[in-house]
Protein backbone atom coordinates (compact mmCIF):
# COMPACT_ATOMS: atom_id res chain seq x y z
CA UNK A 1 0.00 0.00 0.00
CA UNK A 2 0.88 3.38 -0.93
CA UNK A 3 1.94 5.87 1.77
CA UNK A 4 -0.77 8.09 1.08
CA UNK A 5 -3.54 5.89 1.39
CA UNK A 6 -2.61 4.02 4.59
CA UNK A 7 -2.62 7.95 5.91
CA UNK A 8 -6.46 8.67 4.42
CA UNK A 9 -7.11 5.36 5.51
CA UNK A 10 -6.16 5.70 9.45
CA UNK A 11 -5.90 9.29 10.11
CA UNK A 12 -9.27 9.47 11.83
CA UNK A 13 -7.31 7.51 14.62
CA UNK A 14 -4.08 8.82 14.63
CA UNK A 15 -6.08 12.87 15.24
CA UNK A 16 -8.28 10.56 17.85
CA UNK A 17 -5.46 9.38 19.78
CA UNK A 18 -3.19 12.71 19.99
CA UNK A 19 -6.95 14.40 21.09
CA UNK A 20 -7.20 11.48 23.87
CA UNK A 21 -3.54 12.16 25.06
CA UNK A 22 -3.67 15.11 25.29
CA UNK A 23 -6.28 15.15 27.48
CA UNK A 24 -5.24 12.52 29.33
CA UNK A 25 -1.91 14.07 30.21
CA UNK A 26 -3.42 17.30 31.25
CA UNK A 27 -2.42 17.32 35.02
CA UNK A 28 -6.31 17.80 36.28
CA UNK A 29 -7.06 14.31 37.81
CA UNK A 30 -10.74 14.81 37.44
CA UNK A 31 -10.68 15.14 34.01
CA UNK A 32 -9.23 12.23 33.72
CA UNK A 33 -12.31 10.03 35.37
CA UNK A 34 -14.34 11.03 32.67
CA UNK A 35 -13.74 9.21 29.34
CA UNK A 36 -12.04 11.65 26.39
CA UNK A 37 -14.60 13.94 25.49
CA UNK A 38 -16.58 12.40 22.14
CA UNK A 39 -13.13 10.21 21.02
CA UNK A 40 -13.26 7.29 22.55
CA UNK A 41 -14.05 5.83 25.94
CA UNK A 42 -10.92 5.29 28.47
CA UNK A 43 -11.65 1.59 28.31
CA UNK A 44 -10.87 1.29 24.45
CA UNK A 45 -7.07 2.83 24.73
CA UNK A 46 -5.39 -0.13 24.86
CA UNK A 47 -6.69 -1.27 21.77
CA UNK A 48 -6.54 1.60 20.30
CA UNK A 49 -2.98 1.99 21.10
CA UNK A 50 -2.15 -1.46 20.05
CA UNK A 51 -3.37 -0.57 16.50
CA UNK A 52 -1.45 2.24 16.27
CA UNK A 53 1.38 0.44 17.60
CA UNK A 54 0.78 -2.11 15.05
CA UNK A 55 0.52 1.08 12.15
CA UNK A 56 3.89 1.61 13.21
CA UNK A 57 5.68 -1.65 12.76
CA UNK A 58 4.14 -1.52 9.24
CA UNK A 59 5.28 1.53 8.69
CA UNK A 60 8.78 1.03 9.35
CA UNK A 61 8.67 -2.55 7.60
CA UNK A 62 7.46 -0.98 4.58
CA UNK A 63 9.66 1.82 4.93
CA UNK A 64 7.23 4.77 4.82
CA UNK A 65 8.95 8.57 5.39
CA UNK A 66 10.20 9.50 8.24
CA UNK A 67 7.69 12.07 8.57
CA UNK A 68 5.13 9.68 9.29
CA UNK A 69 7.58 7.08 11.34
CA UNK A 70 8.09 10.20 13.90
CA UNK A 71 4.75 11.25 14.07
CA UNK A 72 3.44 7.52 15.25
CA UNK A 73 6.33 7.13 17.51
CA UNK A 74 5.31 10.20 19.00
CA UNK A 75 2.05 8.72 19.57
CA UNK A 76 3.10 5.52 20.52
CA UNK A 77 5.33 6.79 23.16
CA UNK A 78 2.91 9.09 24.72
CA UNK A 79 0.75 6.07 24.63
CA UNK A 80 3.51 3.88 26.64
CA UNK A 81 3.62 6.08 29.26
CA UNK A 82 0.14 6.60 29.86
CA UNK A 83 -0.64 2.44 29.39
CA UNK A 84 2.35 1.68 31.62
CA UNK A 85 1.59 4.10 34.32
CA UNK A 86 2.70 2.73 37.88
CA UNK A 87 0.17 2.13 40.29
CA UNK A 88 -0.82 4.93 42.74
CA UNK A 89 0.72 3.23 46.25
CA UNK A 90 -2.52 2.62 48.59
CA UNK A 91 -2.46 3.46 52.40
CA UNK A 92 -3.06 -0.46 52.90
CA UNK A 93 0.42 -1.12 51.15
CA UNK A 94 2.40 1.82 53.48
CA UNK A 95 1.09 -0.02 56.71
CA UNK A 96 2.19 -3.44 55.13
CA UNK A 97 5.71 -2.10 54.30
CA UNK A 98 6.15 -0.37 57.76
CA UNK A 99 4.99 -3.81 59.68
CA UNK A 100 5.96 -6.48 57.61
CA UNK A 101 8.18 -5.51 54.34
CA UNK A 102 10.48 -3.25 55.94
CA UNK A 103 11.79 -5.44 59.07
CA UNK A 104 11.98 -9.21 56.67
CA UNK A 105 14.48 -6.24 54.39
CA UNK A 106 16.31 -5.54 56.95
CA UNK A 107 16.87 -9.48 58.08
CA UNK A 108 16.99 -10.75 54.41
CA UNK A 109 20.29 -7.83 54.49
CA UNK A 110 21.43 -9.71 57.77
CA UNK A 111 24.89 -10.04 57.31
CA UNK A 112 25.54 -5.91 55.87
CA UNK A 113 23.46 -5.31 58.57
CA UNK A 114 25.51 -6.98 61.55
CA UNK A 115 28.72 -5.63 59.99
CA UNK A 116 27.35 -2.16 60.15
CA UNK A 117 26.25 -2.72 63.87
CA UNK A 118 29.45 -3.99 64.44
CA UNK A 119 31.53 -0.57 62.70
CA UNK A 120 29.06 1.74 64.96
CA UNK A 121 28.81 -0.21 67.98
CA UNK A 122 32.28 -1.72 69.14
CA UNK A 123 34.24 1.89 68.61
CA UNK A 124 31.45 3.77 70.38
CA UNK A 125 31.26 0.81 73.38
CA UNK A 126 34.64 0.83 73.22
CA UNK A 127 35.17 4.39 73.43
CA UNK A 128 33.28 4.70 76.48
CA UNK A 129 34.97 2.25 78.70
CA UNK A 130 37.80 3.39 77.97
CA UNK A 131 37.29 7.33 78.78
CA UNK A 132 36.68 5.79 81.97
CA UNK A 133 39.92 4.50 82.38
CA UNK A 134 41.95 6.94 80.45
CA UNK A 135 39.63 10.27 80.84
CA UNK A 136 42.61 12.48 79.57
CA UNK A 137 42.36 10.52 76.06
CA UNK A 138 39.13 12.67 75.11
CA UNK A 139 41.81 15.80 74.52
CA UNK A 140 42.96 13.68 71.75
CA UNK A 141 39.19 13.01 70.15
CA UNK A 142 37.99 16.29 70.35
CA UNK A 143 39.11 20.39 70.41
CA UNK A 144 38.93 21.95 73.96
CA UNK A 145 36.57 24.43 72.33
CA UNK A 146 34.04 21.26 71.43
CA UNK A 147 34.87 19.62 75.16
CA UNK A 148 33.81 23.37 76.92
CA UNK A 149 30.77 23.36 74.45
CA UNK A 150 29.53 19.72 75.19
CA UNK A 151 30.40 20.36 78.99
CA UNK A 152 28.20 23.74 78.80
CA UNK A 153 25.38 21.85 77.03
CA UNK A 154 24.90 18.90 80.03
CA UNK A 155 26.55 21.00 82.90
CA UNK A 156 24.40 19.51 86.20
CA UNK A 157 24.85 23.02 87.79
CA UNK A 158 23.12 25.32 84.94
CA UNK A 159 19.97 26.42 84.98
CA UNK A 160 18.97 25.60 81.56
CA UNK A 161 15.07 24.67 81.55
CA UNK A 162 15.21 22.14 78.61
CA UNK A 163 18.03 19.05 78.48
CA UNK A 164 20.26 18.67 75.71
CA UNK A 165 20.46 22.45 74.62
CA UNK A 166 21.30 26.13 74.76
CA UNK A 167 18.33 27.32 73.78
CA UNK A 168 15.34 27.27 71.11
CA UNK A 169 11.71 26.09 71.16
CA UNK A 170 10.96 22.17 70.57
CA UNK A 171 9.83 22.87 66.94
CA UNK A 172 12.95 24.74 65.83
CA UNK A 173 15.07 22.28 67.32
CA UNK A 174 12.72 19.54 65.61
CA UNK A 175 13.41 21.45 62.14
CA UNK A 176 17.49 20.90 62.51
CA UNK A 177 17.04 17.55 63.83
CA UNK A 178 15.05 16.55 61.08
CA UNK A 179 17.41 18.72 58.39
CA UNK A 180 20.73 17.60 60.22
CA UNK A 181 19.93 14.10 61.03
CA UNK A 182 17.94 12.50 58.02
CA UNK A 183 20.45 14.28 56.06
CA UNK A 184 23.43 12.19 57.82
CA UNK A 185 21.04 9.33 57.97
CA UNK A 186 20.99 9.65 53.73
CA UNK A 187 24.54 10.69 53.07
CA UNK A 188 25.44 7.10 54.94
CA UNK A 189 23.87 5.29 52.68
CA UNK A 190 24.47 7.11 49.38
CA UNK A 191 28.58 7.44 50.69
CA UNK A 192 28.56 3.61 50.68
CA UNK A 193 28.38 3.35 46.76
CA UNK A 194 32.31 4.55 46.82
CA UNK A 195 32.88 0.84 47.13
CA UNK A 196 31.49 0.98 50.84
CA UNK A 197 34.05 3.01 52.37
CA UNK A 198 32.17 6.18 52.42
CA UNK A 199 29.69 4.16 54.95
CA UNK A 200 32.29 2.40 56.97
CA UNK A 201 33.83 5.55 57.33
CA UNK A 202 31.09 7.51 58.70
CA UNK A 203 29.53 4.63 60.75
CA UNK A 204 33.32 4.71 62.32
CA UNK A 205 33.09 8.12 62.91
CA UNK A 206 29.56 8.46 64.50
CA UNK A 207 30.62 5.47 66.24
CA UNK A 208 34.13 7.40 67.76
CA UNK A 209 32.34 10.89 68.27
CA UNK A 210 29.12 9.43 69.81
CA UNK A 211 30.94 7.40 72.10
CA UNK A 212 33.60 9.76 72.87
CA UNK A 213 31.27 12.56 74.47
CA UNK A 214 29.51 10.00 76.56
CA UNK A 215 32.39 8.36 77.60
CA UNK A 216 33.90 11.98 78.53
CA UNK A 217 30.66 13.54 80.07
CA UNK A 218 29.60 10.19 82.29
CA UNK A 219 33.88 10.12 83.02
CA UNK A 220 33.62 14.20 84.55
CA UNK A 221 30.29 13.53 86.41
CA UNK A 222 27.95 14.66 83.88
CA UNK A 223 26.50 11.43 82.99
CA UNK A 224 23.20 12.19 84.77
CA UNK A 225 21.83 15.38 82.25
CA UNK A 226 23.27 13.58 79.47
CA UNK A 227 22.13 10.54 79.84
CA UNK A 228 18.73 11.99 80.71
CA UNK A 229 18.37 13.46 77.45
CA UNK A 230 19.69 10.81 75.34
CA UNK A 231 18.18 7.71 76.48
CA UNK A 232 14.56 8.69 74.74
CA UNK A 233 15.86 9.56 70.98
CA UNK A 234 18.42 6.84 71.03
CA UNK A 235 17.25 3.56 69.66
CA UNK A 236 15.52 5.02 66.85
CA UNK A 237 18.34 7.35 65.98
CA UNK A 238 21.21 5.06 66.21
CA UNK A 239 19.76 2.45 65.13
CA UNK A 240 18.35 3.40 62.27
CA UNK A 241 21.86 4.97 61.33
CA UNK A 242 23.41 1.76 61.52
CA UNK A 243 20.88 0.35 58.85
CA UNK A 244 21.41 3.27 56.96
CA UNK A 245 25.04 2.13 56.98
CA UNK A 246 24.00 -1.43 56.38
CA UNK A 247 22.20 -0.57 53.31
CA UNK A 248 24.98 1.71 52.18
CA UNK A 249 27.58 -1.57 52.37
CA UNK A 250 25.13 -3.46 50.20
CA UNK A 251 25.53 -1.02 47.47
CA UNK A 252 29.16 -1.13 48.08
CA UNK A 253 29.48 -5.11 47.92
CA UNK A 254 26.92 -5.22 44.77
CA UNK A 255 29.66 -2.96 43.00
CA UNK A 256 32.80 -4.59 44.72
CA UNK A 257 31.05 -8.24 44.35
CA UNK A 258 28.13 -8.51 41.67
CA UNK A 259 28.17 -12.53 41.75
CA UNK A 260 26.72 -14.13 38.92
CA UNK A 261 25.35 -10.84 37.79
CA UNK A 262 26.28 -7.94 35.58
CA UNK A 263 27.54 -5.05 37.48
CA UNK A 264 25.21 -2.93 36.57
CA UNK A 265 22.44 -5.57 37.02
CA UNK A 266 23.55 -5.94 40.20
CA UNK A 267 23.51 -2.22 41.41
CA UNK A 268 20.21 -1.67 40.15
CA UNK A 269 18.84 -4.34 42.30
CA UNK A 270 20.78 -3.27 45.43
CA UNK A 271 19.31 0.76 44.39
CA UNK A 272 15.97 -0.92 44.65
CA UNK A 273 16.66 -2.42 48.33
CA UNK A 274 18.92 0.18 49.44
CA UNK A 275 15.66 2.74 48.50
CA UNK A 276 13.38 0.92 50.20
CA UNK A 277 15.84 0.52 53.63
CA UNK A 278 16.67 4.24 53.42
CA UNK A 279 12.21 4.85 53.38
CA UNK A 280 12.11 3.26 56.47
CA UNK A 281 15.20 4.89 57.74
CA UNK A 282 13.61 8.23 56.75
CA UNK A 283 10.36 7.07 59.18
CA UNK A 284 12.82 5.89 61.92
CA UNK A 285 14.67 9.44 61.99
CA UNK A 286 11.87 11.68 61.92
CA UNK A 287 10.18 9.53 64.69
CA UNK A 288 13.45 10.06 66.76
CA UNK A 289 13.60 14.10 65.98
CA UNK A 290 10.11 14.15 67.53
CA UNK A 291 10.96 11.99 70.29
CA UNK A 292 14.30 14.38 71.07
CA UNK A 293 12.54 17.77 69.95
CA UNK A 294 9.49 17.22 72.16
CA UNK A 295 10.06 14.38 74.57
CA UNK A 296 14.04 14.33 75.64
CA UNK A 297 13.85 17.65 76.50
CA UNK A 298 11.42 17.58 79.02
CA UNK A 299 13.16 18.40 82.69
CA UNK A 300 10.78 18.11 85.05
CA UNK A 301 10.64 13.75 83.73
CA UNK A 302 11.47 11.81 86.52
CA UNK A 303 14.44 9.63 85.66
CA UNK A 304 12.34 6.66 86.30
CA UNK A 305 9.92 7.69 83.16
CA UNK A 306 12.58 8.57 80.92
CA UNK A 307 14.53 5.86 81.73
CA UNK A 308 11.37 3.08 81.51
CA UNK A 309 10.53 4.95 77.93
CA UNK A 310 14.07 4.53 76.64
CA UNK A 311 14.37 1.02 77.41
CA UNK A 312 10.63 0.14 76.31
CA UNK A 313 12.09 1.56 73.23
CA UNK A 314 15.72 -0.24 72.65
CA UNK A 315 13.23 -3.50 73.23
CA UNK A 316 10.31 -2.49 71.07
CA UNK A 317 12.61 -1.58 67.83
CA UNK A 318 14.86 -4.38 68.00
CA UNK A 319 12.00 -6.39 68.58
CA UNK A 320 10.29 -4.90 65.78
CA UNK A 321 12.92 -5.52 63.60
CA UNK A 322 13.15 -9.11 64.61
CA UNK A 323 9.74 -10.47 64.34
CA UNK A 324 7.78 -7.99 62.11
CA UNK A 325 6.31 -9.63 59.09
CA UNK A 326 7.06 -13.18 60.65
CA UNK A 327 4.68 -16.08 59.72
CA UNK A 328 2.88 -14.15 56.39
CA UNK A 329 3.09 -14.91 53.06
CA UNK A 330 5.64 -11.98 51.38
CA UNK A 331 3.02 -10.31 49.80
CA UNK A 332 3.55 -9.72 45.55
CA UNK A 333 7.16 -10.24 45.82
CA UNK A 334 7.54 -7.89 48.63
CA UNK A 335 11.98 -8.35 48.59
CA UNK A 336 12.26 -7.13 45.38
CA UNK A 337 9.73 -6.37 42.99
CA UNK A 338 10.31 -6.86 39.45
CA UNK A 339 8.14 -3.94 38.28
CA UNK A 340 10.71 -2.05 40.70
CA UNK A 341 13.48 -2.56 39.34
CA UNK A 342 13.24 -0.34 36.26
CA UNK A 343 14.19 -2.75 33.55
CA UNK A 344 11.87 -5.36 31.33
CA UNK B 1 29.04 7.20 20.38
CA UNK B 2 27.63 10.51 18.87
CA UNK B 3 23.85 9.98 18.74
CA UNK B 4 22.23 9.40 22.49
CA UNK B 5 19.51 7.36 20.55
CA UNK B 6 18.51 4.25 22.23
CA UNK B 7 16.18 1.38 21.25
CA UNK B 8 13.52 0.08 24.06
CA UNK B 9 11.63 -2.67 22.55
CA UNK B 10 8.11 -2.70 23.92
CA UNK B 11 5.74 -5.76 25.12
CA UNK B 12 3.67 -4.64 21.50
CA UNK B 13 6.54 -5.95 19.11
CA UNK B 14 7.71 -1.86 18.20
CA UNK B 15 10.93 -0.27 19.73
CA UNK B 16 10.45 3.22 21.04
CA UNK B 17 13.41 5.15 20.39
CA UNK B 18 14.43 7.40 23.35
CA UNK B 19 17.07 10.20 22.92
CA UNK B 20 18.51 10.33 26.02
CA UNK B 21 19.57 14.38 27.00
CA UNK B 22 23.51 14.87 27.63
CA UNK B 23 25.25 16.42 30.47
CA UNK B 24 24.37 20.44 28.69
CA UNK B 25 21.19 20.47 29.08
CA UNK B 26 20.41 18.46 32.25
CA UNK B 27 23.59 20.78 34.16
CA UNK B 28 20.73 23.91 32.85
CA UNK B 29 17.66 22.27 33.92
CA UNK B 30 19.19 21.61 37.16
CA UNK B 31 20.37 25.40 37.27
CA UNK B 32 17.14 26.55 36.84
CA UNK B 33 15.63 23.97 39.82
CA UNK B 34 18.20 25.67 41.73
CA UNK B 35 17.13 29.34 40.65
CA UNK B 36 13.47 28.42 41.69
CA UNK B 37 14.63 26.63 45.07
CA UNK B 38 16.47 29.64 46.29
CA UNK B 39 13.54 31.66 45.23
CA UNK B 40 11.18 30.10 46.92
CA UNK B 41 13.74 29.75 49.81
CA UNK B 42 14.32 33.97 50.30
CA UNK B 43 10.60 34.65 49.55
CA UNK B 44 9.48 31.81 52.55
CA UNK B 45 12.16 32.96 54.57
CA UNK B 46 11.90 36.33 54.97
CA UNK B 47 8.27 35.72 55.71
CA UNK B 48 9.21 32.56 58.47
CA UNK B 49 12.01 35.15 59.97
CA UNK B 50 9.39 37.36 60.88
CA UNK B 51 8.25 34.37 63.34
CA UNK B 52 11.23 33.82 65.33
CA UNK B 53 12.13 30.66 66.47
CA UNK B 54 8.94 29.07 65.19
CA UNK B 55 9.67 30.46 62.26
CA UNK B 56 13.69 28.38 62.37
CA UNK B 57 12.33 25.31 62.85
CA UNK B 58 9.41 25.77 60.03
CA UNK B 59 12.77 27.15 57.56
CA UNK B 60 14.58 23.84 58.63
CA UNK B 61 11.90 21.77 57.44
CA UNK B 62 10.92 23.59 54.29
CA UNK B 63 14.98 23.39 53.34
CA UNK B 64 14.78 19.76 54.16
CA UNK B 65 11.62 19.23 51.93
CA UNK B 66 13.30 21.67 49.20
CA UNK B 67 16.37 19.88 48.77
CA UNK B 68 15.18 16.29 49.53
CA UNK B 69 11.72 15.69 48.57
CA UNK B 70 11.19 18.53 45.87
CA UNK B 71 12.55 16.21 43.12
CA UNK B 72 11.10 12.93 43.82
CA UNK B 73 7.62 14.93 43.86
CA UNK B 74 8.33 16.59 40.69
CA UNK B 75 9.32 13.58 38.91
CA UNK B 76 6.46 10.86 40.34
CA UNK B 77 4.16 13.24 40.30
CA UNK B 78 4.07 16.10 37.37
CA UNK B 79 5.27 12.83 34.53
CA UNK B 80 8.91 12.95 35.50
CA UNK B 81 9.70 16.47 34.75
CA UNK B 82 10.71 18.97 37.57
CA UNK B 83 10.41 22.47 36.73
CA UNK B 84 13.73 23.15 35.38
CA UNK B 85 12.95 19.82 33.08
CA UNK B 86 9.82 21.21 31.40
CA UNK B 87 11.44 24.31 30.88
CA UNK B 88 13.93 22.20 28.68
CA UNK B 89 11.64 19.96 27.72
CA UNK B 90 13.57 16.71 29.63
CA UNK B 91 11.82 13.79 31.19
CA UNK B 92 12.83 11.21 33.69
CA UNK B 93 11.68 7.85 32.64
CA UNK B 94 12.59 4.07 33.75
CA UNK B 95 15.07 2.84 31.33
CA UNK B 96 12.08 0.05 29.77
CA UNK B 97 10.57 3.87 28.47
CA UNK B 98 7.96 3.67 31.49
CA UNK B 99 6.84 6.27 33.66
CA UNK B 100 9.45 6.65 36.29
CA UNK B 101 8.22 4.89 39.73
CA UNK B 102 8.80 5.94 43.20
CA UNK B 103 11.77 3.74 44.10
CA UNK B 104 13.39 4.70 40.95
CA UNK B 105 12.86 8.56 41.60
CA UNK B 106 13.82 8.40 45.25
CA UNK B 107 17.14 6.42 44.67
CA UNK B 108 17.86 8.71 41.91
CA UNK B 109 17.60 11.47 44.12
CA UNK B 110 19.21 10.20 46.76
CA UNK B 111 22.21 9.18 44.75
CA UNK B 112 22.74 12.86 44.12
CA UNK B 113 25.26 12.86 47.12
CA UNK B 114 27.55 10.76 45.46
CA UNK B 115 27.12 12.36 42.05
CA UNK B 116 28.26 15.73 43.71
CA UNK B 117 31.19 14.02 45.19
CA UNK B 118 33.98 15.65 45.28
CA UNK B 119 32.86 18.87 44.36
CA UNK B 120 30.21 20.68 41.92
CA UNK B 121 28.87 16.90 40.41
CA UNK B 122 32.16 15.92 39.37
CA UNK B 123 30.93 12.45 39.46
CA UNK B 124 27.99 12.54 37.73
CA UNK B 125 29.84 14.68 34.97
CA UNK B 126 32.81 12.06 34.92
CA UNK B 127 29.75 9.34 34.53
CA UNK B 128 27.66 11.12 32.27
CA UNK B 129 30.51 11.58 29.67
CA UNK B 130 31.85 8.18 29.58
CA UNK B 131 28.09 6.33 29.52
CA UNK B 132 26.13 5.87 26.01
CA UNK B 133 23.40 7.40 27.48
CA UNK B 134 24.61 9.93 29.87
CA UNK B 135 23.45 8.87 32.90
CA UNK B 136 25.22 9.92 35.97
CA UNK B 137 25.78 6.99 38.79
CA UNK B 138 22.46 7.76 40.58
CA UNK B 139 20.17 7.22 37.25
CA UNK B 140 22.65 4.20 36.74
CA UNK B 141 21.47 2.57 39.90
CA UNK B 142 17.88 3.65 39.70
CA UNK B 143 17.44 2.31 36.29
CA UNK B 144 16.35 5.29 34.75
CA UNK B 145 16.82 7.71 32.25
CA UNK B 146 16.58 11.52 31.11
CA UNK B 147 15.59 11.95 27.30
CA UNK B 148 14.53 14.60 25.46
CA UNK B 149 10.50 14.77 24.97
CA UNK B 150 9.50 15.93 21.73
CA UNK B 151 10.71 15.79 18.04
CA UNK B 152 14.45 16.88 17.03
CA UNK B 153 14.04 17.59 13.47
CA UNK B 154 11.41 19.39 12.06
CA UNK B 155 11.06 17.38 8.76
CA UNK B 156 8.11 18.99 6.74
CA UNK B 157 5.25 17.28 4.57
CA UNK B 158 6.59 16.71 0.97
CA UNK B 159 5.97 19.85 -1.05
CA UNK B 160 2.76 19.19 -3.47
CA UNK B 161 4.20 18.81 -7.32
CA UNK B 162 3.40 16.84 -10.22
CA UNK B 163 4.42 13.46 -9.91
CA UNK B 164 7.28 12.23 -12.29
CA UNK B 165 7.99 8.35 -13.20
CA UNK B 166 11.70 7.34 -12.08
CA UNK B 167 13.22 6.04 -15.40
CA UNK B 168 14.99 3.09 -13.63
CA UNK B 169 13.45 1.02 -10.85
CA UNK B 170 14.67 2.25 -7.34
CA UNK B 171 14.83 0.06 -4.45
CA UNK B 172 12.61 0.53 -1.01
CA UNK B 173 16.04 2.06 0.87
CA UNK B 174 16.53 4.43 -2.42
CA UNK B 175 12.74 5.57 -2.51
CA UNK B 176 13.08 6.37 0.95
CA UNK B 177 16.13 8.32 0.80
CA UNK B 178 14.41 10.31 -1.98
CA UNK B 179 11.05 11.13 0.03
CA UNK B 180 13.42 11.73 2.75
CA UNK B 181 15.20 14.85 0.77
CA UNK B 182 11.93 15.89 -0.45
CA UNK B 183 10.35 15.90 3.61
CA UNK B 184 13.76 17.95 4.01
CA UNK B 185 13.79 20.21 1.35
CA UNK B 186 12.28 22.94 3.11
CA UNK B 187 14.89 23.22 5.51
CA UNK B 188 17.28 23.54 2.78
CA UNK B 189 18.54 26.26 0.44
CA UNK B 190 17.63 26.48 -3.20
CA UNK B 191 21.44 26.06 -4.15
CA UNK B 192 21.97 23.07 -1.51
CA UNK B 193 18.76 21.19 -3.05
CA UNK B 194 20.68 21.80 -6.29
CA UNK B 195 23.84 20.27 -5.28
CA UNK B 196 22.00 17.37 -3.43
CA UNK B 197 20.37 16.49 -6.65
CA UNK B 198 23.35 16.94 -9.14
CA UNK B 199 24.56 14.25 -7.33
CA UNK B 200 21.89 11.86 -9.43
CA UNK B 201 22.13 12.98 -12.89
CA UNK B 202 21.12 9.66 -14.09
CA UNK B 203 17.88 9.53 -12.24
CA UNK B 204 17.19 13.37 -12.73
CA UNK B 205 18.33 13.18 -16.22
CA UNK B 206 18.33 17.13 -15.92
CA UNK B 207 20.35 19.73 -13.93
CA UNK B 208 19.93 22.90 -11.36
CA UNK B 209 15.61 23.82 -10.29
CA UNK B 210 14.44 21.34 -13.22
CA UNK B 211 16.57 18.28 -11.47
CA UNK B 212 14.70 19.20 -7.91
CA UNK B 213 11.54 19.54 -9.51
CA UNK B 214 12.12 16.05 -10.80
CA UNK B 215 13.50 14.58 -7.51
CA UNK B 216 10.44 15.56 -5.43
CA UNK B 217 7.94 14.28 -8.20
CA UNK B 218 9.51 11.21 -7.90
CA UNK B 219 9.03 11.68 -4.08
CA UNK B 220 5.25 12.30 -4.74
CA UNK B 221 5.24 9.07 -6.29
CA UNK B 222 7.05 6.97 -3.85
CA UNK B 223 4.34 8.85 -1.57
CA UNK B 224 1.46 7.38 -3.59
CA UNK B 225 0.19 10.84 -4.74
CA UNK B 226 -1.94 11.31 -7.97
Amino acid sequence: MKQENFQERHHDEWVALDLWLAQRTRPKSLQRLQDGAGLFGDLEFPSMYRRVCQHLALAERRGYSALLIERLQDLVQRGHLVLYRSPAPHWQRIVDFFAADFPRLVRSQWRVMTLAALLFFVPALGIIGLLQVRPELAHSLFAPAELAQYENMYDPASSSEKLGRESGTDLKMFGFYIFNNVSIGFRTFASGLLAGVGAIVVLLMNGLLIGGVAGHLTAIGYGEPFWRFVVGHSAPELLSIVIAGGAGLQIGMALIAPGRRTRSRALVEAGVIGGKLVLGVFAMLVFAAFVEAFWSSIVWMPNVVKYSVGGALWLAIPLWLWRGGRGQAPKHGAVINANDVGRS
Amino acid sequence: MLDTLTLVETPEGIRLRLRAAGVMPRAAAWAVDFAVRVGVIWIIGTALALLGETGTGLYLLLLFVLFWLYPVLFEVLRDGQTIGKKALSLRVINANGSPVTWMGSIVRNLLRVVDMLPFFYGFGLVAGLIDTQSRRIGDIVAGTLVVHVGNPNQHLAAPQVPVVHAPITLHADEQKSIVAFAERAQQLTVERQQELAALLPMLTESHGALAVQRLLGMANAFLGRR
